[in-house]
C-alpha cells in the first residue's frame, strides 16, 4: 500500500488541490480507505488527507431553529458526546454508539461513513430516517443540497461528482406539533463491538399530542444495494396512534419495511436469515 | 504443623505486567539482527493441484531479492509427528497453505513483490474435502508419504480404547441415548502473529533460531531432523510470545523454510506472518464428527458410552491428530462409568490440518458428552443437576481408564455452581415472549499434573543465589503468557525469604536451561514448580548447613525470611547475602547453587490408552445461564458460574486471569468462532469475519476456587490452564437448549443458527410463519 499524502490547511487550499489532482482520493478518519486501500492498491495514487482542515463549518456542529448542521468531518465520537443529538435524535446516536469500538470512534467520521456509501452504514442508516441533507461543495466554491435518499446511487455510489467533497450535513428538527418522538437504532450482528451490521433498521417517530403518528422516518441497512428509506412503511404509520398498535397492524406495517429488501447471501448472512430478522425487528419497535 | 504461608497464595501482579504494557516487552517481531533479510513464502494458488513448473526468473532478477528456494534447491527431511509433512512441496500441492517458493530480500517489500513475480504453472485437480468422501475406495490417496499402516489409504492415525463390558451395560440401560455432533474449525489468533529469525553463522555451522515455540527441546530436534543437523548445533531462543494456546507445539514449515534462507545466504532472516497469513496458515482445533451413544439404568446411573469420531486431519498429520488420548479420558472417566468403548480415526483431506489447542480435543468431547447427559436425564425424567452428582467423580476412584483420583473435587465444583446460580430454580423459570432465557450444567475433567505423552514429563531446574543475594532460577519451562515465571518466582520468595524484586527467571534459551518437554497440558505450575521446589530444597540444606557453621551452633533448622536466615530455636539470624559470600569466598569455595530434576509420578499408558498419565486430574464445573433473542438468534451470555478444582491458589490474580481468558475463548467456541471453508479454501482470514469476541461481550463471571490440595502438586496446586475452556461451550449449549426447548447438535450457536433452529420448531408446531425455508 503505497500512497503521497496532501494535507491542504484551509477550504481553498483544499479546492486548490482537489483541482489539481488527478489521481484522488479523500481520506477522512481513513477507517475505511485504509482497508479498501489494502485489498486493492491504486498505483500513483494521492491521498487528500481531510483532517488537517481547519474549518468549523466543516468540523463543527451547530443547532438552529430549523434544525442540525454538522460538517462532513464531525466524528463517530463528537456525534456520541452531543447532548443535542443524544436528546432528540436518539437514532443517530445509538448508531454511532454502536459503530465499531472507541478507538474507531475518535477517527472515523460521518462524512466517511456516508462517502463510503455501504450498505450496512450504521450513521449512513440513522440519517436516511432522519430524513438528513447533505451539502457537497464543488471547486467552483458553490455548494448544492441532495437529499440523502438520493446521495446513495449504489453499492459504494454516491451522487458526488469528481469535483465535489461533501461539505455538511444537515438534519430538520421536529415538526411543530410533534409532541413526542420516539427514535432508536437497531444494530443485528453477532458480536457487541466491532461488527458489520447483519441487518439495521433507524426509526425516527414523531407524534402528536392526541399520540398519533405525524411524521415517520424508517431506514433499513445491510439489506439492499444501498440503506433504503421505507416510504410506504412510513406513510402507514401516519394517523395511528403509536401506543397502540395492533399485532396485525405490526405485521403488515414489517411487510412493508420488508418490501424494501433485496439482501445478498454473504458469509456473515444469509438472505433468508436477514429477512426474517428485518421483518421481527420491525415489529419490536412499537412499544 | 505446616507453615502459614506467605507469598503463594497472594495477588502478586504478573511480573512482566509493567514491560508488557508499556511496550517495551520484546517480541520476535522486535527483533533485528544486523544485515537480516527478510523472508516471505509463496503459498499454492490451488487446495489441490499438480505443480507443473516454477518460473523464477523475473522475481530473481527484481533488485534486492538475495535467494529464492524451492523444493528442489533443499536437501531436507519432512516434519511433523508423522513426519508425512515436506517443508516446500514438490510437485503437488494438497492444502491452501502449501509453500511453494521462499524468498529472502533486503525488505519486506522486495520480499512480497518477488513472490508475485514468481509464476506457477499448476493443473487444478478436484480434491478431496470431506473425510468420508477420503474414506472412499475410489478417492486417491492424499498424502504420498504414509501408507500401508492402516486398512485405507488416508487414514492418518487411528485410536481404539475400551474398558468393561459393553453388552452387559447397555441391556442393564432403561434408556439409550445416541446423536451425531458436528464440531468447527476455530483458530488461535494469537495476539503476534507467527514469527521467527534464524541466523546461520557458516563458519562454525551453527544455527541460531529466535523462536516463539512452546516446546524447545523437541523443537531443536524436530529442526535437526529436518534440516539434518544435529540437534545441539540448534540453539533454541524465545522471545516474549505473544499467544501460544497450543498452536505452537508443532513446528511449522516457515519455521525450517526461515532456516534454510539464512543458511543458504550466511545472513540473518525473519519471517513475520501477515494476520491473513495467519488465518490461513497456522493451525486450528480439530474439526470432528463425534457419534456418541450411551446409557443410563433406570436410577439414573451411568451405564456406558460407545463413541466413533471421524477426525478431518487435513492434507499432513500434525499433534492435533493426537488429540483422541485427551477425549478418551473424557469419555471413559468423566464421571463413573461401568463400560466404555472408543474409536478414533483421522483421515487426510485437502483442508487445512489442525494443531493443538488449549484443551487438547476436550471441549469437543466435553459438549458432545454434557449435552447427551442431559438428554438421558431428560429420558428418565431426572433432574440435570441431579443426575450429575449421583455420577460424579470421586476422591479414591480409580476408572476404567486407570486415572487414579487421588483428589477429587468434582462434586463440590458441581454443588457450588448449581447452589451459587440458583440452578434448581432458573432451570424451569418463566419465559418472557421474545427474550428467553436458560441455564446449563456442564464438568470437565482434564490432567493436572503434566501428561506423560512423552518419554519424559519432567522439568529440570537450577538454582543460584548471588553474594547480593540475589536469586536466579534456571528453568527448563518457559512462560507463554501464562504467568508462570511470576508463580516460580513466588515460590522461590517463599521459601527462601527473598524480596521477589530480587528474583529472576531465566528460562528462554536452550544452551542454558536443562530439559523440560515444553509448555502444555497445562502442567507448567505443576512440574516447573515441583523441580524447583526440589532444587529449593537442596540449595537449603547447603545454605543452612553454613548458617549453622557460622552461628557456631548445632541448630538444624532454620526459617528463612526478609533476607535473613534465622534458627527456629534461639532466633539468632544472619544475613543470607552473608552466608552466600562466606559460602563462596572462604574454603571450601563452594558455589550456592543446585540442580534437580522433577519427574512425575505418572505412567507412560500401555498400547490400550491404560494407565495413570498424570501426576494428579483437575475438574471443574460450570453453570452458565444465557439470554436467547428469539428475533434475531442473538445469545447472550448473562452470567457464568465457574468452580474449578485448583488444588490450592497460588496467585488468585493470575488464576483469574487463566479462568477469565478461557472462559472467553469457550463462549466464542460455543457461539461466534468459525473458520469458514470452501473447497479447501479459507473464506474468513480476518477479524471481520472470524467473529472473535471483544470485551463488551464479557459476561459476569463468577469464580469459586475449590482446594482439594493435591499431595503430588507444590502446595497443592494441580493444572489450571485449559480447564476453564473445555466445559463452556456444553454449559452454554445446555443453556441455550434450555431456553428454546430445541435440540442444538453443531457448534457454534450462531444467530443464524439459533434462529434456523427456532423457526422450523415453529414450523413443525404448525406455526404461521411469514418466510419459508
Ligand atoms: C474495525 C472497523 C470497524 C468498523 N465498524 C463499523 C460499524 O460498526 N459501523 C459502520 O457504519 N462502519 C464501521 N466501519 C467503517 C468505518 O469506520 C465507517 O464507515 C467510518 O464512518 C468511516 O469514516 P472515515 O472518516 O474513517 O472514512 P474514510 O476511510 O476516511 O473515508 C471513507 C470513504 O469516504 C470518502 N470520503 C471521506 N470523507 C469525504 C468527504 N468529506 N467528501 C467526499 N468523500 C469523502 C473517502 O475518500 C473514502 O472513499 C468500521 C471500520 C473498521 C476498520
Amino acid at each position: 500500500m503505497e500512497f503521497t499524502i496532501i494535507s491542504p490547511r484551509t477550504r481553498s487550499e483544499l479546492l486548490d488541490v482537489i483541482r489539481k489532482e488527478k489521481n484522488f482520493r479523500f481520506g477522512a478518519g481513513c477507517t475505511d480507505l485504509l482497508m479498501e486501500l489494502k485489498k486493492k492498491p491504486h498505483a500513483n495514487l494521492t491521498v487528500i488527507n481531510l483532517s488537517q482542515i481547519k474549518d468549523v463549518q466543516f468540523s463543527g456542529f451547530k443547532k438552529s431553529a430549523k434544525g442540525l448542521r454538522f460538517g462532513a468531518m464531525f466524528t463517530a465520537h463528537k456525534i456520541l458526546m452531543n447532548e443535542e443529538i443524544r436528546n432528540n435524535y436518539t437514532a443517530l446516536h445509538e448508531s454511532a454508539f454502536n459503530l465499531a469500538s472507541t478507538q474507531i470512534r475518535q477517527v472515523a467520521t460521518v462524512g466517511g461513513n456516508l462517502c463510503t456509501a455501504s450498505p450496512s452504514g450504521d450513521i449512513a442508516c440513522a440519517l436516511v430516517a432522519l430524513d438528513a441533507t447533505c451539502e457537497l461543495l464543488s471547486t467552483s466554491g458553490k455548494s448544492r443540497n441532495v437529499i440523502i435518499s438520493d446521495f446513495f446511487t449504489g453499492v459504494r455510489k454516491t451522487a458526488l461528482k469528481k469535483n465535489e467533497v461533501l461539505y455538511g450535513i444537515s438534519v430538520p428538527s421536529k415538526s411543530k406539533d410533534t409532541k413526542d418522538v420516539f427514535s432508536n437504532f437497531i444494530k443485528v450482528g453477532t458480536r457487541r463491538s466491532m461488527e458489520c451490521s447483519v441487518v439495521s433498521l433507524a426509526y425516527h417517530i414523531q407524534v402528536n399530542k392526541f399520540g398519533e403518528i405525524i411524521k415517520a422516518g424508517i431506514a433499513i441497512g445491510a439489506s439492499a444495494p444501498t440503506v433504503r428509506f421505507a416510504d410506504s412503511a412510513c406513510k402507514y404509520l401516519i394517523g395511528k396512534k403509536y401506543k397502540s398498535i395492533s399485532e396485525k397492524e405490526k405485521e403488515e406495517f414489517a411487510k412493508k419495511v420488508l418490501s424494501y429488501a433485496s439482501p445478498i447471501t454473504d458469509i456473515r448472512a444469509t438472505a433468508w436469515y436477514r429477512k426474517e430478522v428485518l421483518f421481527n425487528i420491525s415489529k419490536s419497535i412499537f412499544h | 504443623m505446616a507453615k502459614k504461608l506467605k507469598v503463594i497464595g497472594t495477588p502478586v501482579p504478573k511480573q512482566d505486567a509493567n514491560i508488557r504494557v508499556t511496550g517495551k516487552a520484546v517480541y520476535g517481531h522486535d527483533i533485528t539482527l544486523p544485515n537480516m533479510l527478510h523472508g516471505a513464502i509463496l503459498r499454492t494458488e490451488h487446495p489441490s493441484a499438480i505443480i507443473q513448473s516454477i518460473d523464477l526468473s523475473e522475481a530473481k532478477k527484481l533488485p534486492g531479492v538475495v535467494c529464492i528456494i524451492t523444493a528442489d534447491d533443499v536437501d531436507v527431511n519432512n516434519i511433523g509427528y508423522k513426519r508425512d509433512h515436506p517443508i516446500l512441496k514438490k510437485g503437488e500441492a494438497n492444502c491452501t497453505r502449501d509453500e511453494i517458493a521462499a524468498v529472502a530480500a533486503e525488505t519486506k517489500e522486495i520480499a512480497k513483490q518477488a513472490l508475485e513475480l514468481i509464476k506457477v504453472k499448476y493443473k487444478v485437480r478436484k480434491g478431496i474435502y470431506d473425510a468420508n468422501d477420503a474414506l472412499k475406495d475410489s478417492a486417491p490417496q492424499i498424502n504420498k508419504f504414509i501408507s500401508g499402516k492402516f486398512e485405507n489409504k488416508n487414514i492418518a492415525e487411528t485410536f481404539h480404547y475400551e474398558h468393561g463390558n459393553l453388552e452387559e451395560a447397555k441391556k442393564n440401560s432403561a434408556h439409550i441415548v445416541s446423536r451425531r455432533f458436528t464440531l468447527p474449525r476455530m483458530t488461535h489468533a494469537c495476539m503476534a502473529t507467527s514469527n521467527v529469525t534464524a541466523s546461520f553463522n557458516k563458519v562454525d555451522k551453527k544455527l541460531l533460531m529466535y523462536s516463539s515455540t512452546q516446546v524447545p527441546f523437541l523443537y531443536q530436534r524436530d529442526m535437526a531432523h529436518a534440516l539434518k543437523m544435529s540437534p545441539s548445533d540448534i540453539r533454541v531462543i524465545q522471545p516474549i510470545i505473544g499467544g501460544g494456546f497450543g498452536s505452537k507445539l508443532d513446528i511449522h514449515p516457515f519455521e525450517p523454510i526461515c532456516a534454510l534462507l539464512s543458511m543458504k545466504t550466511g545472513r540473518p532472516v525473519q519471517i513475520l506472518f501477515s494476520r491473513e497469513e495467519e488465518f490461513i496458515a497456522s493451525p486450528i482445533r480439530q474439526p470432528m464428527v463425534i457419534d456418541l451413544t450411551a446409557g443410563v439404568d433406570k436410577k439414573g446411573n451411568f451405564t456406558f458410552r460407545e463413541i466413533n469420531i471421524l477426525k478431518d486431519n487435513g492434507a499432513y498429520t500434525s499433534w492435533g491428530a493426537t488429540t483422541p488420548f485427551v477425549i478418551m479420558q473424557s469419555f471413559s472417566s468423566l464421571y463413573k462409568l461401568k463400560a466404555c468403548k472408543f474409536n478414533a480415526t483421522a483421515v487426510y483431506t485437502n483442508n487445512v490440518f489442525a494443531g493443538s489447542f488449549r484443551g487438547y480435543g476436550n471441549p469437543q468431547a466435553t459438549f458432545a458428552l454434557e449435552r447427551v447427559i442431559d438428554l438421558l436425564a431428560d429420558k428418565i425424567g431426572m433432574d440435570k443437576a441431579e443426575i450429575r452428582l449421583l455420577n460424579a467423580n470421586e476422591k479414591g476412584e480409580v476408572t476404567g481408564q486407570g486415572l487414579h483420583f487421588d483428589t477429587c473435587g468434582h462434586k463440590e465444583c458441581l454443588e457450588t455452581v448449581i447452589k451459587k446460580s440458583n440452578y434448581n430454580k432458573k432451570v424451569i423459570a418463566k419465559q418472557d415472549a421474545r427474550f428467553k432465557k436458560g441455564i446449563g450444567l456442564a464438568s470437565m475433567l482434564h490432567v493436572g499434573g503434566g501428561a506423560k505423552i512423552y518419554r519424559s514429563d519432567g522439568c529440570g531446574t537450577t538454582l543460584k543465589i548471588d553474594p547480593y543475594g540475589y536469586c536466579t532460577i534456571i528453568s527448563g519451562s518457559n512462560e507463554i503468557g501464562q504467568g508462570s515465571e511470576t508463580v516460580l518466582a513466588m515460590m522461590a520468595a517463599e521459601e527462601l525469604g527473598i524480596d521477589l524484586k530480587k528474583i529472576k527467571v531465566i528460562n528462554t534459551d536452550t544452551d542454558v536451561k536443562p530439559w523440560d518437554v515444553g509448555v502444555h497440558a497445562s502442567r507448567t505450575s505443576f512440574v516447573a514448580g515441583n523441580s524447583l521446589l526440589g532444587a529449593i530444597k537442596i540449595l537449603k540444606e547447603k545454605l543452612s548447613k553454613k548458617a549453622s557453621e557460622l552461628m557456631n551452633s548445632s541448630h538444624s533448622e532454620f526459617d528463612y525470611e526478609n533476607g535473613q536466615i534465622v534458627s527456629v530455636k534461639s532466633k539468632d539470624s544472619i544475613a543470607l547475602d552473608k552466608v552466600v559470600r562466606e559460602m563462596h569466598f572462604s574454603e571450601p569455595n563452594e558455589l550456592a547453587i543446585a540442580s534437580f530434576f522433577y519427574e512425575p509420578s505418572s505412567k507412560f499408558q500401555d498400547k490400550n490408552f491404560k494407565g495413570n498419565v498424570s501426576g494428579s486430574y483437575a475438574f471443574a464445573s460450570q453453570a452458565i445461564e444465557v439470554e436467547v433473542d428469539t428475533y434475531t438468534g442473538n445469545v447472550k451470555v448473562l452470567d457464568i458460574y465457574v468452580a474449578q478444582d485448583v488444588g490450592k491458589v497460588l496467585n488468585p490474580l493470575l488464576l483469574g486471569g487463566q479462568i477469565e481468558g478461557g472462559l472467553l475463548q469457550g463462549v466464542g467456541y460455543a457461539l461466534t468462532e468459525e473458520l469458514l471453508m470452501h473447497e479447501g479454501k479459507i473464506l474468513n482470514p480476518n477479524f471481520h469475519n472470524y467473529k472473535m469476541l471483544t470485551a463488551s461481550d464479557i459476561p459476569d463471571i463468577h469464580f469459586f476456587p475449590i482446594e482439594t490440595n493435591d499431595k503430588e502438586g507444590p502446595y497443592g496446586a494441580k493444572g489450571v490452564g485449559e480447564a476453564p475452556l473445555i466445559p463452556t461451550a456444553a454449559a452454554i449449549a445446555n443453556a441455550v437448549c434450555n431456553a428454546l426447548g430445541v435440540e442444538f447438535v453443531e457448534l457454534p450457536l450462531t444467530p443464524e443458527r439459533v434462529l434456523k433452529a427456532i423457526s422450523l420448531s415453529k414450523i413443525n408446531n404448525n406455526h404461521h410463519n411469514l418466510i419459508s425455508l
